[in-house]
């Protein structure tokens, strides 16, 4: 039973970008930082981003940097 | 236990329509603050004139600075208190503590000088030779040292992120 339900919702693991890829989180990168935020300017929560616990902490406080720098927007609203 | 001098990195937004002088007289004061506290600047640049996210004090576009300097922490407080006074001029500032390899690789694309247009393609690339990065991420943002009129909107949203996060 639990096998089979398994199979039925398997898909691909997601392994955290900024672990296995050679990128810096830096708060300048400002097109790095754009994939990460919903159409609504949210930030994306983890279980899309994909990123590990450490990363994702790190992702939301660089995109707050990025947000008082008025690189990125608050809300669609302004 | 003698306090060390430490790297920060500080961008700061002038308005698109600020005269050169009054640039100068507010970089010099920048210098004269770094050079009193046993500093050193390693990098001092226009990063790009853009768009702002959202409007500050009736200006859509902004002009960002880059200051990457070496010294003792009493400087950091110092720019920070200079770029305060004009703050008709400057629209935001941020400084921040990095560390000493992101020091010298922000001192290494400043000597490319030529590939350095947008955002960051460039450093992407440099990065393998370095390796750890992980190290390196760590440290390069982590002590926020200023981000005075964020602090509400920075609050807001961390309520949003933590309640996303507690929804998984």
């Amino acid at each position: 039973m639990d096998s089979r339900r398994d199979k039925r919702y398997f898909s691909k693991k997601k392994v955290c970008r900024f672990c296995t890829e050679p990128i810096e989180m830096d708060y300048k990168n400002v097109d790095l930082l754009s994939r990460f935020i919903t159409d609504r300017k949210k930030i994306v929560p983890r279980r899309n981003s994909g990123l590990c616990a450490y990363h994702q902490r790190q992702l939301a406080t660089t995109i707050k940097r990025t947000r008082f720098m008025a690189l990125l927007p608050y809300t669609v609203l302004h | 236990m003698a306090i060390t001098p430490n790297y920060y990195e500080t961008l700061y937004v002038t308005r698109p329509d600020l005269q050169e002088e009054a640039l100068a007289t507010i970089q010099n004061k920048l210098q004269d603050s770094i050079s009193t506290n046993q500093g050193e600047i390693i990098k001092a640049e226009k990063w790009a004139e853009r768009p702002l996210a959202y409007e500050i004090q009736d200006h859509k576009r902004g002009i960002y600075y880059i200051l990457v300097f070496k010294a003792l922490p009493d400087a950091s407080k110092e720019i920070e208190k200079h770029l305060q006074f004009y703050n008709t001029d400057i629209l935001r500032f941020m400084t921040l503590k990095i560390t000493e390899e992101a020091a010298n690789k922000s001192k290494a694309s400043q000597e490319e000088k030529a590939p350095k247009a947008e955002t960051t393609p460039a450093p992407k690339a440099e990065e393998p030779e370095t390796v750890k990065p992980e190290i390196t991420k760590e440290a390069t943002t982590e002590e926020v040292i200023v981000e005075t009129e964020a602090n509400v909107e920075t609050a807001q949203e961390a309520t949003t992120t933590s309640e996303e996060g507690g929804n998984q």
